[in-house]
Formats: structure tokens, C-alpha cells, sequence
């Protein structure tokens, strides 16, 4: 039900922005192109003046057999190509800064609760705050012309060299991580602190709890409680924010991969939407929406394991 | 202290040794490194006929070749694949003699078939057609080996053009593609000076040169090299830290940015393209339908300020009759005394806006008599940051003589949708361009292709026709006589600066910089063989089969 409305709104909501592609391409030549080529354009594309509902139908049809159709802004290319090009490093790069931010983080404000008032919990909290503060687009870019213009130690984008060829060599992976690394470490920057208080918030309200004071008393080492009595539960809300998170990965880091020149699908939403590519447009929002859908049934799933109230 | 020391000295020489020879390394570099289209991941299409112009740059221009090609800075047609044309027949019949000795990458013998094929598919596949030729062909034929026969429906001179700068593709190829519209033609088979691919990943291809290219000897580069660079503040990175050498991107105060930091090496040519960028004026308002008022705003715009502030200082004023650098050669010996309403004068402005009836009031603002004030807005793309600041200069400017111009910007697809439909007042922009200023003042005053208001017109964008250009229009698409088309433009020229349609505002620059540290023989205003911009497809060309290593 969820994915229909969702395919739905996928579909008219870009029908309402105004303008057509094949008038938006003839726009970009800026008058290079003689007026008479904007008609061979809607016909190529097959642009049609068939009322909506009408294509409205097709489009479920080829949606269910998973035909995303081809792209206009990478005419004659299909949007399953372009979008499976672009998907793995979108998870390879936002994923796993995500999952690194997402356990840091935890880790973190775990800890930091657990030793709370202590010199961590003090510097930690503001400092990290501070920093996700920033504007990500101004910190990447400094962090990119410090570290990677003026000190050379990272590259200055993409997501791999000139010299190595993709494919499963040392070479390449040693590269690929190489590229990732600056990109990926602005990102955690950014969200750490975010993960690590609300960790942090929700873990020190649990330890004031009589359960743990209970604990405390029968004497368990405090390792123990640390982890398996407070952390426990203190986790659960986070990794609903985890769940949401690792759906939005998939509508990538628009931001990191412009500034980091980088491959993923955040870069390829902005271009279909400025080139109003429906195809393409509709494909991104699909995976986005399934991805979304499949992140919110893992989160259920790892709360029914997690927190046994739930299991009834 | 000695036993710390030597390894200190060993490491510093070992480091000095390393740096050495990797310094020895890069003076000599293998492959030219270009940035001509913004993208983040490449995708494999090298169809020339694609009419997306989606094709990776430079199929139609490198892989394949036209048979003349426009050199802007000269103004003239180059033979390429063909040597030589002719009109007879009372200009219905254009013939071309085609090159001898031309081979396609793939050792097979290009001939005038592979020409005519080229039209032909055009025909049969009409989404294919985006220069409309067969609008006006009627028929094209290869008489011989070397030599095809256009035949034309009714007299169209200016066709040339298209015809002439059509890629041509092998027929020997392409007559097996059974839908050449949705080919993405992975494995180009061209005549031009670079056709093979040696490696194509989403983040990097090369192209490497044609070694059995036409002209012996060239070209004198091994490959060009793509890398992707989503914006162009990632291509002045890479220009500034020397992993690019030829780019065409638009670069804030480059004096500065770029060329202060190595002032050898770092180069950058901003030629004028002969085109000009207006201030457009929706003559279907009805205040800027009064011709007085177009002509007073245009007045009150101070467009030394606005190239300095707006443009830091890349271009000049425009000309008055809307072509200029190397277009001036247009320009009618005596359009200067005529009208001069592209220089700033105040007087002149406040004169013309009394005279429509529109008074300034007390404060400041003006308006007529029924009450309608002098206030229009001004529409641009959100981010084009040069033509933002421009169209504040502009709103500034106007301030000064009571009009009240609010600059607004919209996103590209709302924004050309407001344009091609005539929702604007006014807006900036850019016009029709060609080899001769035919195309300017046809989208600027035909009415073939005017549309009313609301409903989408793709050129003529401030819905202005005129009937005596009309019939200028069709004169000048049936002479091939160069003294009666410079007649027929001159004549144009004086209606286009007596109605002011649009208004000129400066003169477009094309945009291009290179650096010179392994790559020598650009294009640059001391050896201005062809523009150094990359983005004047298939113009290229003259600058790919030049280039040499250092």
C-alpha cells in the first residue's frame, strides 16, 4: 500500500514542474540549435500528448515487470544502468560512513554517560556540537582544500585513480579507500555529534532507572550493566534514527559528492531534476522509497530482538 | 646524536631521490587532459546524431568530422571532408566535391556515399533530423566517389549551414543499426583525428588518437583523457593543481584565481564569440510594447558598470546592432550615425520615457497619467551568478531614471518555461546564433516562428514580427550572392536598431583556459587560429589536430 502511494506521488509530482524536457535540452544548446530540432526532440524522446492517466497506467505496468524505462538526460541509456553505477558507491561511501558514524557515535555517548561530569562528557559534547554546526558544504570544502589541495595528502575527488582499473584488485580497493577516506570523514564529522547525544540523553535517564540501581546492588560487574542493562535500551530509539538513516542513504549526499567530484545518486537526482528526466527521476524516488520501506522493516526486526517487550 | 642523525639524512635523500624522479616523470605527459561537460559518472554514447546530444564530447568533432567547419575567429567555412561547393540551378542545386584519401578508423575508404547515407538515414529516421534539413531537401545523392548532390524542395541558402557541419558516419556501419535514434554506438567507427577507446570507466575514459588519420602527421598527441567534474569549482582545482590542461569553464576574476599562480603556464582566452547577450523585452507587455520605453531602458543602462561589476570586466558593451568582435565584419557603414541607444545616456532616457507620457513623481518613481507606474521584473536562472549580478546592476541603473525593476530568479526549467511562453517582462538571455547574423535577426523579428502569449514558442521569445523583415527573410534564403546577402543584413540591421525588439547588453565571451607546462600550440590571442573554447562544437577540431607536446 505504502509502495503503491508511494509510485503514485513519484509519478505526478514531477509532472508538475513546469516546462518539458525536450524544451529544457533544446535550452541547454542556448541557441546553437536551430528551432526546428525542438520537434525531433519530443519525438525521440516520445513525449506525448496522451492524457495522464493514460500514461499513468503504463507506467504501473512497466514499473511491475521493474522496466524503468530509458533516461532523457542520458538518452538512449536505461535508468537501471545509470542508477546501478551510481548506487554502489552511494552505499559504499554513505553507507559506510554511516555505520561507522551510527557505532562511534553510540560508542561514544555510551561511554561518556556512563562516566558522566567526567573530562570526556565535558569536552565531547560541545566540540562535536560545534563542529556538526558548520555548514557540511563549507566544512567539506575546507577540509578538501586543506588537506587535499594544499597538503596533498588526499585526492581532490573521485573514487578512484587514473592509474588503476576498477575491478577486484589490490590496487584498486587500496585507491578506492584512499578516495573515500576524506569524503567519509567529513560525513561522520558532521553526524557524530548527533548520534553521540542522543545516545548520551537517552542512556543517562536509563541509568537513573530503579532496574539499574537494582543491578548496581546485586553486585554485577559494571561492564555488565554498562552494556547489557543500560546500553540495551538506550539503544532502541537510536536505531529507529539508524533505520531512517540507512534509508536516506540510498537518496545519497548531494553535498559530499559534489564537492568530492563523487559517482553516487545524489548528483544524478539533481541532474534528472534539472533536465526534468521523468524516467530517471521516477527510478531514483523508487529505489529511495523501497529503500526507505526496507530499512523501516529491518529496524522492526532488530527491535523485536532487542527488546523483548515488543515480542508478544 | 649520530646514530639519530643518519637516518634523518637518509630519509631526506631518499625522499629528495623519490621526488627527483618523479618530477622527471611528469614533465613529459602522455595523454591531454580535457574538461568540456559537467558529469559525475560518464555514460558510453558515441552517437553523433544522438538528438539528446548526449554523445560524450568530442564525437562530432574528433570522432567524426563535419565536411566544413566555422572557425569563429575567422568567420569563414574551412573545408574538412569535402574540398569545395557550388550553387546552380538557380541556388536549388548544391554541389560538393569530397576529400580523397580518407580512411575510416577501421581501414575501410570514405567516400561521398558515406555522405549521402548520412542525410539519407536522416530522412528515414526523422528524430534524427534536428536541423530540419529535409524541410528543405528534396533529394541527396552521391554522383561519385567524390562528389554529392544536394537537391533542394525551394530555394533555402542558409541551409548550407546545417548541411555543411553534419558529422558524417560510415555507411558501411551504420546501415546495419536498425534504430540509430536509440544507438548509443559504444564503439565508434569515425574519420576524425582520435577514435579509439582505449578505456571507459564512470569516472574516467580515454580517447586515443587515429594513427591512419587523413592529415599525415597529426595529430601529434597519443589521447585525451576525460575525467568527471560535477562543477566548475572542481575544474579550478584541478587547473590550479595541474592534473587538468584544457578546460572551457567560466572561472570568477581569473587574473587572480588562476593565472597569478604560475603566470608561464597558466593561460586563459576569453575571445568574443561575435554574439551578444540581451536584456529581453516581452513586447507583448503593455507598457514595453512602446517601442520609446524599450529604447529609454536601454538608455539608462550604464553597460561599462554592469561588464565591470557583472562580469568582471571578460567582455565589452554591446554594439547596438547586437553583433560584435568578430561579427563587426556585419556591421552597416552607417548604422553608428543612425541610433546609438546602446550608450548610456541619462538625458536621452528621461527625454524618451516624458515623451510615452510616463512623468516622475516625487518619490522618484514614474508613471502615466491612468496611474500605471514604470515597474517590471526581471527574471534569471537562480545561480547564474554573473547575469544575477548584471541584472542588478541593471535594476540599479534603471532606479536612477524612476523605473522600479525587481530582479527575481527562478530555477532553469521554471525559468524557460516562463521565457518560451512569454511569461516575463523582462529577462536575460541569450539569442539565436549562426555563421552570419541571418539567425539573430530572424528569431529576433520573424514572424514564422512567433507564438501568443502562453503558448510555448522555442526562439522569439519577446514576440516581436515585423513584416518588412519578413520579406527581407525570404530574399536573403534565396540568394547565394555574398553582396546581396551583406545588403540584405544591412537592411536588416537598420530595422532590428530602429524597432529595438530586444536589448543588446554585452558581448558573449567564449569561455576557455589551458595550461601550457606539457601542451603547447593553444589557440590565443596572439595565435588566434581557431577559439580556445571547447564549447563551440565541431570548432574543436582545429585545436585537437594542433596541439603538440611540449
Amino acid at each position: 500500500m505504502a509502495a503503491w502511494a508511494a509510485l503514485t506521488l513519484n509519478f505526478f509530482i514531477p509532472r508538475l514542474m513546469p516546462g518539458d524536457p525536450a524544451a529544457i535540452i533544446f535550452a541547454r544548446f542556448r541557441g546553437k540549435l536551430k528551432p526546428e530540432a525542438i520537434q525531433a526532440l519530443r519525438e525521440t524522446f516520445g513525449l506525448t500528448n496522451e492524457p495522464l492517466l493514460g500514461q499513468y497506467w503504463s507506467y504501473l505496468k512497466s514499473m511491475l515487470i521493474g522496466d524503468l524505462g530509458i533516461s532523457i538526460a542520458y538518452f538512449p541509456e536505461p535508468v537501471t544502468n545509470i542508477i546501478s553505477s551510481a548506487l554502489l558507491w552511494t552505499i559504499f561511501l554513505a553507507g559506510v560512513s554511516l555505520i561507522i558514524s551510527f557505532s562511534i557515535g553510540t560508542l561514544l555517548g555510551t561511554f561518556i554517560a556512563w562516566n558522566r561530569g567526567g573530562k570526556l562528557d565535558s569536552i565531547l559534547p560541545p566540540v562535536l556540537a560545534f563542529i556538526g554546526a558548520f555548514p557540511y558544504f563549507w566544512l567539506a570544502m575546507v577540509a578538501l582544500y586543506i588537506f587535499g589541495f594544499e597538503l596533498s595528502w588526499f585526492p581532490l575527488g573521485h573514487a578512484y585513480g587514473e592509474n588503476v582499473t576498477p575491478g577486484f584488485n589490490i590496487s584498486f580497493i587500496l585507491s578506492a579507500l584512499h578516495h573515500a577516506a576524506l569524503p567519509a570523514l567529513t560525513m561522520i564529522l558532521v553526524s557524530l555529534g548527533g548520534w553521540m547525544l542522543s545516545m548520551r540523553n537517552i542512556m543517562i535517564t536509563t541509568l537513573g532507572t530503579d532496574y539499574i540501581s537494582f543491578a548496581h546492588a546485586k553486585g554485577l560487574p559494571s561492564l555488565q550493566i554498562m552494556l547489557r542493562y543500560a546500553a540495551r535500551n538506550a539503544i532502541l530509539p537510536n536505531f529507529t534514527g539508524f533505520g531512517m538513516a540507512l534509508g536516506f542513504v540510498l537518496s545519497g549526499a548531494l553535498l559530499t559528492e559534489i564537492i568530492f567530484s563523487y559517482p553516487g545518486q545524489g548528483y544524478l537526482l539533481l541532474q534528472a531534476v534539472r533536465a526534468q528526466d521523468f524516467p530517471l527521476m521516477q527510478g531514483l524516488f523508487m529505489t529511495i522509497t523501497f529503500a526507505v520501506l526496507a530499512a523501516n522493516w529491518l529496524v522492526d526486526i532488530a527491535i523485536l530482538i532487542f527488546d523483548p517487550r515488543t515480542r508478544k | 646524536m649520530i646514530f639519530t642523525k643518519i637516518p634523518f639524512f637518509t630519509t631526506v635523500s631518499f625522499f629528495l631521490f623519490i621526488g627527483c624522479g618523479k618530477n622527471k616523470e611528469i614533465n613529459k605527459r602522455d595523454g591531454l587532459t580535457v574538461y568540456q561537460e559537467a558529469q559525475i559518472s560518464w555514460v558510453r554514447n558515441f552517437n553523433p546524431l544522438s538528438p539528446a546530444g548526449s554523445a560524450r564530447w568530442p564525437t562530432s568533432g574528433g570522432i567524426y568530422e563535419p565536411l566544413f567547419i566555422y572557425n569563429s575567429m575567422s568567420g569563414e567555412f574551412v573545408p574538412w571532408l569535402a574540398l569545395d561547393y557550388e550553387w546552380e540551378n538557380g541556388n536549388k542545386v548544391l554541389n560538393m566535391s569530397i576529400r580523397k584519401g580518407v580512411k575510416w578508423s577501421d581501414g575501410k575508404l570514405f567516400s561521398a556515399e558515406d555522405v549521402a547515407f548520412t542525410f539519407n538515414i536522416k530522412r528515414k529516421h526523422r528524430a534524427l533530423d534536428t536541423r530540419d534539413s529535409w524541410g528543405y531537401l528534396n533529394e541527396v545523392v552521391a554522383k561519385s566517389d567524390t562528389s554529392v548532390r544536394f537537391e533542394f524542395k525551394r530555394v533555402f541558402v542558409p541551409g548550407f549551414d546545417a548541411i555543411a557541419t553534419q558529422s558524417i558516419i560510415p555507411k558501411h556501419i551504420w546501415n546495419k543499426i536498425e534504430d540509430p535514434v536509440k544507438f548509443a554506438n559504444p564503439n565508434p567507427v569515425g574519420t576524425g583525428p582520435f577514435t579509439e577507446i582505449i578505456r571507459f570507466d564512470n569516472q574516467l575514459w580515454e580517447l586515443g588518437k587515429n594513427s591512419d588519420y587523413w592529415q599525415k602527421g597529426k595529430p601529434h598527441i597519443n589521447k585525451l583523457i576525460f575525467p568527471t567534474f560535477p562543477s566548475n569549482e572542481q575544474v579550478t582545482l584541478a587547473l590550479l593543481s595541474g592534473s587538468l590542461d584544457w578546460a572551457g569553464a567560466f572561472i570568477p576574476a581569473v587574473e587572480r584565481v588562476f593565472v597569478s599562480k604560475n603566470t608561464e603556464n597558466h593561460k586563459y582566452w576569453f575571445p568574443l564569440t561575435g554574439h551578444t547577450t540581451f536584456l529581453h523585452t516581452n513586447t507583448k507587455d503593455p507598457i514595453l510594447n512602446d517601442v520609446r520605453i524599450r529604447k529609454a531602458i536601454s538608455y539608462a543602462i550604464d553597460r561599462e558598470l554592469v561588464v565591470k561589476v557583472g562580469m568582471y570586466d571578460y567582455t565589452e558593451p554591446a554594439h547596438v546592432s547586437g553583433v560584435s568582435g568578430p561579427m563587426s565584419k556585419w556591421h552597416s557603414p552607417h548604422i553608428n550615425q543612425k541610433e546609438d541607444w546602446t550608450i548610456y545616456n541619462l538625458e536621452k532616457a528621461n527625454q524618451l520615457l516624458n515623451d510615452a507620457g510616463f512623468y516622475q513623481k516625487k518619490s522618484g518613481q514614474r508613471s502615466n497619467e491612468s496611474g500605471q507606474a514604470l515597474e517590471f521584473d526581471i527574471i534569471i536562472v537562480s545561480g547564474w551568478s554573473d547575469w544575477i549580478r548584471s541584472a542588478q546592476v541593471v535594476s540599479q541603473n534603471l532606479k536612477k531614471v524612476g523605473i522600479k525593476a525587481n530582479v527575481k530568479t527562478y530555477d532553469f526549467g521554471a525559468w524557460i518555461s516562463r521565457m518560451q511562453k512569454g511569461e516575463f517582462q523582462l529577462a536575460i538571455g541569450w539569442a539565436e546564433k549562426g555563421a552570419t547574423p541571418f539567425p539573430l535577426y530572424k528569431g529576433m523579428m520573424s514572424s514564422e516562428y512567433l507564438q501568443p502569449i502562453g503558448v510555448t514558442a522555442d526562439v522569439n521569445w519577446h514576440r516581436f514580427s515585423l513584416a518588412a523583415a519578413d520579406s527581407l527573410f525570404r530574399k536573403y534564403e534565396r540568394t547565394s550572392d555574398q553582396t546581396e546577402i551583406k545588403e540584405i543584413i544591412y537592411e536588416l540591421q537598420n530595422l532590428f536598431v530602429e524597432h529595438a525588439p530586444s536589448i543588446p547588453l554585452f558581448a558573449e565571451p567564449a569561455w576557455a583556459e589551458c595550461n601550457t607546462k606539457y601542451f603547447t600550440n593553444f589557440p590565443s590571442a596572439e595565435n588566434p587560429y581557431a577559439t580556445l573554447s571547447p564549447n563551440y562544437s565541431p570548432e574543436q577540431l582545429f585545436v585537437l589536430v594542433n596541439v603538440q607536446n611540449r
